[in-house]
């Protein structure tokens, strides 16, 4: 969710296999540096494993160009190497949140074959993105400070996983200014 | 000298000598030199900058150091081109490490890969040697800082104190004879310093004819590479005295 000057990625922390779940800390959002996030919700291992893959692209990119990616490039990039697997995709839904030129913040998401979404205001993913759509669409307002922007994901998140019987175990939330980033641990329905 | 032995990378000498390697080391015994010592809390290595006009606009900032990964940094002596190359392909070596293990590849395995490629091109394909040798100096949990050389024809080995490129055998001996078991990182940039300075050909010693990275642990307990900004280094050659001003004698 894109605030002023700042943006938040949030996530819920269940990793489950359809009724079992598995872990209850589970990471979902990947730190690739200082102002930029990704998020990858769907298969476990295929995240783990696509995340692993961007880091190597990443950090030949940084020692190569000498500075870090901007959002926009790795957006780019994301979409590019998930169009390789176009007959055998990964079972991965990515959302990327970054501060871009002059901090300015940039958000996107895109399906599982690389086509991008761009969005001003917020992007969703995952089992209960239509409770996402509905709870964001609704709590949103544009140039939150970070406090109120932490305040409302937070919301949109715990009320939209509290209802989708496959997500759940309470939420991380990355909040990111140019100065910054807090990470928060939400408490929601413990199951 | 038998010529016509060594038109061939790939065939012995009746002496036993691979000329083409030895080629090779004439190569780099012109470049601008490099010098690498090890301390008890940080590697240090600097380099003597060849090309030092001023209309030149380099597009990355170093011209001898390079940084391999996160933990390991090298210095570089002989044709940048033919570095250029065996830097990205240690790069990706690191990284590809790094993406099947998920950590830190050790310093001595990333070497040994590389000059394990190295050696390849005085074996096989009849391509020439590759004409550079490195410093290679990082950090992993196993053997903690560590400092390699590596030459043409593949070989390496691990240093308290190494020098390569122009003079190196003047500076081998001086390290030699000056260096000192569990030395300080500071202590070790004062001497790198003043080797290199006796050993320099050139006449004044500023700040834009030197290169200056250190590997070290910060306060976190990270590895850290750093270059030595123009400034700092202008204030180390005043304050180890080792700066001689230019256009006087």
């Amino acid at each position: 969710m894109v605030g002023k000057n700042c943006f938040a990625i949030a996530s819920d922390r269940r990793l489950g296999v359809q009724l079992q779940t598995i872990a209850t800390d589970f990471q979902r959002i990947f730190k690739i540096h200082d102002k930029l996030f990704l998020g990858l919700s769907g298969l476990g291992s295929d995240a783990q494993t696509l995340h692993q893959r961007l880091v190597f692209r990443h950090k030949l990119y940084q020692l190569r160009e000498e500075r870090d990616m901007k959002p926009e490039t790795f957006a780019s990039l994301v979409s590019a190497m998930l169009y390789e697997k176009r007959f055998g995709p990964y079972f991965v839904q990515p959302v990327i949140a970054g501060l871009g030129e002059d901090d300015k913040p940039f958000i996107c998401t895109m399906d599982s074959i690389g086509a991008k979404e761009l969005a001003k205001d917020f992007v969703v993913a995952g089992t209960a993105s239509e409770s996402l759509y509905g709870a964001c669409e609704s709590m949103f307002k544009p140039d939150m400070d970070h406090e109120e922007l932490f305040e409302t994901i937070s919301q949109a998140l715990v009320s939209s996983i509290d209802r989708d019987c496959l997500s759940g175990w309470g939420g991380h939330v990355y909040i990111v200014t140019p100065t910054e980033v807090t990470e928060r641990i939400l408490k929601g329905r413990m199951d | 000298m038998s010529r016509r032995y060594d038109s061939r990378t790939t065939i012995f000498s009746p002496e036993g000598r691979l000329y083409q390697v030895e080629y090779a080391m004439e190569a780099i015994g012109n470049a601008g030199s490099a010098i690498g010592i090890l301390s008890k809390d940080g590697v240090v290595l600097v380099g003597e900058k060849k090309v030092t006009s001023k209309l030149l606009q380099t597009s990355t900032s170093t011209e001898k150091m390079y940084k391999i990964d996160d933990h390991i940094a090298c210095a570089v002596a002989g044709i940048m081109s033919d570095a250029n190359i065996l830097i990205n392909t240690a790069r990706v070596q690191a990284q590809r490490y790094t993406f099947s293990y998920q950590e830190p590849m050790p310093v001595e395995q990333l070497v040994q890969s590389l000059c394990d490629t190295k050696q390849g091109y005085t074996q096989f394909g009849g391509l020439r040697p590759f004409g550079v040798s490195f410093l290679f100096a990082g950090w992993d949990k196993n053997y903690g800082f560590q400092l390699y050389m590596s030459d043409p024809s593949g070989n390496y080995g691990g240093w308290k104190a190494a020098a390569i490129g122009a003079n190196n055998q003047a500076a081998q001996s001086m390290l030699k004879q000056d260096y000192k078991d569990n030395i300080s990182r500071e202590e070790a940039v004062q001497l790198a310093l003043k080797v290199l300075s006796k050993t320099m050909d050139s006449t004044s010693l500023t700040c834009d004819k030197l290169e200056l990275a250190e590997v070290f642990l910060s306060s976190s307990g990270k590895v850290k590479y750093e270059v030595c900004t123009p400034d700092a280094l202008s204030k180390l050659l005043v304050k180890y005295g080792v700066t001689q001003p230019p256009a006087e004698a």
